[in-house]
């Protein structure tokens, strides 16, 4: 199989106050090329140091990580492993550089090196996959928190990356803002065939995903399908995370002594799951 | 409210000096300075005036905007004004003797020629920043110091335009940032508008505190973020937009050009 | 008996701002004491100007707003004894904290208040107790807390001040799933315990049909619609027009009713969904 990004027995420690702490202990998976992977966990979980471990940003303790082939330890190929795996953040605010946006997404292809014509061309296109290029003139500053994030992504999408890490890229965002984001990612993922790790809380934006990985206390707990994780409710809430209220409603149902599939998602098809069982009687 | 303010003076309109390359702006804008200064005598200050109203017109900036600029700082030309009526020659006739201070026909000449002086200069300096957004500036800064490389600081002009651009970035976010912690300690009964300089000085603590600490994690962030983008301090980075000579500035180069001359000749020959 | 009463309220932005408008137009709704409120409408509809007039953070264009029937800008200078009747969470709170520690930070604003001694002492440790700050945490710098507990000392606060009225802008906002239930945990534990009015901004809909007794819609500043919770949820069509949603569990509702099942359209919580669901079915086999 084709992996963009194989991470061995990877663990990082830090020390705060004297004491050394585990935030990811001993991690081993790899990420296909071209797949929509989702990592879900609370705040504290690890899973944020896990996504900066993914592009070289911070280096394992112990244990490596692989991005083509190329390990995120050696100096020499850092620059080429970052602009492989692009990474973009929580606050959109504090990842733009310039107070123009065609500028801002010029950044990283500038900083490659490219010759001007060439980062032209790439910035356009760039800002036209994420649907902001009639403000390529704009001051981000006057933008939604939505519009900023998909800046924020073109910038790193100019760079023409094989794998894009988001870490909670639509925390700060409100729904419209969200919804604009995760339909960027996935319109990315299969019109440029571009990987997209996203690590999130929010369960909704796992529905559509390829693969889920659930982390807790710096392990990875589950990896499997949406729907085959979102069938294990009651381990999802113990390690502090929720599911869609349509998966919740299942599951009371289903302890209520419903006899009804668990394995839907969206609301459709929770509505005819409903139906179904109570013909059936 | 505060988060509008836009940076800089930029006045968005369509115009040949608009259109003209930032660093002959800027150049210009020196030049226009200096001999503006030189202007000794009458007939010169008059070149200097035609020219920077020629400027002024040309920008297609409104003359009101101009006059805004002005009226900021007409304390300083009212000030000038003042001193230079009591000191013209003790020589020239006397116009009006209060007390010891005489007011001679050569002062007030002095003090229309210096106040007329700064005015000029603050038009032709406006005209630059009305036409000019501080982005292209701090291009037209960093293409005019390029030459620095070459005498060993070879990153210093890169590193001083990004400081620069992400100045210009940030200024707008931490000033609503401000505004926002602001009125989050209002809403807690933080009183910042009464009491004497030291207790007023007190309250700005809950304000400054928090927006120091947040500056410092939007520092960590963006460095973070700068490093995923490929920034290695500016090794061999090019530049998306290259600032390209026009028509347009061979025109200003050349009125500029007749504006100097005329200067220098009435300085020689009158 | 109304505690809150805004008339025509209308608050226009001078200047040109021709991205974001906030702004606010002839908005007129009446709170009784005690009433769960929530705020919904998009980002822009002008929910963060309305709640920012609430405690004269921000003075009206135009219209009056009075609590406890007095006009709150009878006199101007007594503009900070209203920021104590009503208290204002900010979105992000815990970017305010700023004293070295976190019952410094907490008796910030009952100190402003002119609290001092003995009562000072009481009022923190009292709203500690109500939110479950524990003792330990009281001598900590609050900068060393983690993200859900930082806001909870911003919020504590805030409700320190014992405000009549408290407005929380979106209070769960960046948080995850169990930081938010953390977060609507206190807010429902401070209501029981001071039975204060309170008003919410979410754009959480399940939040929502939760917590709120009524709710107030907002669209382009203008107040489209103010009435109990489950009536303005009967009324998805509407909200839909303005680019809102109902509840998941309202949805999937409405979806069994296009499929012929036959569901009453008020349901807005899992609960409820699964009790009518039952009787449906008990209903059906008895049948």
């Amino acid at each position: 199989m084709d992996n963009i990004i194989e991470i061995k027995n990877v663990t990082y420690e830090y020390t705060d106050a004297d004491q050394t702490y585990k935030a990811v202990e001993n991690v081993s998976f790899s990420i296909e090329r071209g797949s929509f992977t989702v990592i879900l966990g609370h705040n504290g979980s690890g899973k944020s140091t896990l996504a900066k471990m993914l592009n070289g940003l911070f280096k394992p303790t112990s244990g490596d990580v692989l991005v083509d082939s190329i390990n995120t330890k050696a100096e020499e190929t850092e620059i080429e492993v970052k602009r492989k795996v692009g990474m973009v953040f929580q606050n959109p605010d504090n990842q733009l550089v310039a107070s123009i946006v065609e500028e801002d997404v010029a950044f990283g292809p500038e900083n490659l090196g490219l010759e001007p014509c060439l980062i032209r061309q790439r910035v356009d296109e760039a800002l036209k996959s994420v649907g902001m290029y009639e403000f390529k003139d704009s001051t981000p500053h006057h933008l939604s928190g939505g519009q900023k994030q998909r800046i924020a992504i073109a910038g790193i999408i100019a760079m023409e990356p094989e794998c894009i890490i988001l870490d909670e890229p639509t925390a700060m965002l409100d729904p419209v803002g969200r919804k604009e984001i995760i339909e960027t990612l996935h319109k990315l993922n299969k019109e440029k065939n571009i990987t997209v790790v996203l690590i999130t809380h929010y369960m909704e934006e796992a529905e559509n995903a390829d693969r889920v990985m659930v982390m807790n206390d710096g392990v990875i707990i589950d990896d499997n399908t949406p729907r085959e994780i979102f069938k294990n409710v009651s381990q999802l809430k113990a390690v502090g995370l929720s599911v869609p209220q349509t998966t919740e409603l299942l599951y009371a149902l289903k302890q209520n002594g419903f006899n009804v599939s668990t394995d839907v998602l969206s609301e459709e098809e929770t509505a005819k799951a409903i139906a179904l069982c109570l013909e059936e009687k | 409210m505060l988060k509008d303010i836009t940076f800089g003076q930029y006045f968005e309109t369509r115009s040949p000096i608009h259109k003209a390359d930032p660093r002959v702006k800027m150049v210009l804008l020196i030049l226009a300075v200096v001999f503006i200064f030189l202007s000794q005598n009458i007939l010169s200050l008059t070149l200097s005036f035609l020219f920077v109203m020629g400027v002024a017109l040309a920008s297609k900036v409104p003359l009101k905007m101009y006059f805004k600029n002005l009226k900021a700082i007409l304390p300083i030309i009212i000030l000038t004004t003042v001193i230079n009526m009591f000191y013209g020659s003790k020589e020239s006739a006397v116009l009006l003797s209060l007390w010891k201070l005489t007011i001679t026909y050569d002062g007030l000449y002095r003090a229309f020629f210096m106040s007329l002086r700064i005015v000029l200069l603050i038009v032709v300096s406006s005209s630059l920043t009305y036409t000019t957004t501080p982005n292209d500036l701090t291009d037209a800064i960093e293409s005019l110091l390029s030459p620095l490389k070459f005498i060993g600081l070879k990153n210093a002009v890169h590193t001083l335009a990004l400081m620069m651009t992400i100045a210009l970035r940030f200024i707008p976010t931490l000033v609503e940032e401000a505004q926002k912690i602001m009125n989050a300690q209002k809403a807690r009964g933080a009183d910042l508008e009464s009491g004497n300089l030291k207790e007023r000085i007190k309250a700005l603590i809950p304000i400054l505190i928090p927006l120091l600490i947040s500056s410092v994690r939007r520092a960590y962030e963006l460095a973070e973020a700068m490093e995923c983008r490929c920034y290695n301090g500016g090794e061999g980075k090019t530049r998306m937009k290259q600032l390209k000579v026009s028509a347009v500035d061979f025109y200003l180069c050349g009125f500029t050009a007749v504006f100097c001359t005329g200067i220098i000749l009435f300085n020689i020959f009158f | 008996m109304a505690i809150l009463e805004v008339q025509n309220l209308t608050h226009t932005y001078g200047g040109n701002t021709p991205f974001i408008n906030d702004a606010v137009s002839n908005v007129s709704f009446t709170v009784e004491q005690g009433e769960i409120i929530g705020i919904i409408g998009h980002t822009g509809s002008g929910k963060s100007t309305l709640v920012q007039h609430l405690n004269g953070l921000l003075k009206p264009t135009d219209g009056k707003i009075f609590i406890e029937q007095k006009n709150i800008w009878d006199n101007p200078k007594e503009i900070r004894l209203v920021r104590s009747a009503v208290g204002l969470v900010f979105q992000y709170p815990e970017y305010q904290l700023f004293e070295e520690t976190v019952y410094d930070d907490i008796a910030f604003g009952p100190k402003n208040m002119g609290l001092e001694g003995e009562e000072l002492d009481t009022r923190v440790r009292e709203i500690c107790k109500i939110i479950g700050v524990r003792d330990e945490y009281l001598t900590k710098s609050p900068f060393d807390l983690s993200g859900g507990e930082k806001r909870r000392v911003a919020i504590a606060g805030v409700m320190a001040m014992n405000p009549k009225i408290i407005v929380f802008d979106e209070p769960t906002a960046g948080l995850d799933p169990r930081g938010r239930e953390d977060i609507i945990g206190i807010i429902e534990q401070y209501r029981k315990a001071t039975g204060a009015t309170v008003i919410i901004i979410s754009h959480s809909m399940e939040d929502m049909a939760q917590i709120t007794d009524k709710l107030l819609v907002l669209s382009r500043g203008e107040l489209v619609m103010f009435d109990k919770t489950e009536n303005v949820f009967k009324n998805g069509e509407k909200l839909r027009e303005i680019g809102l949603n109902v509840p998941i569990v309202t949805r999937v509702f409405n979806k069994l009713k296009e499929l012929g099942v036959d569901v009453p359209q008020d349901v807005f919580t899992v609960e409820r969904a699964v009790e009518v669901l039952k009787n449906l079915k008990e209903g059906d086999s008895n049948a």
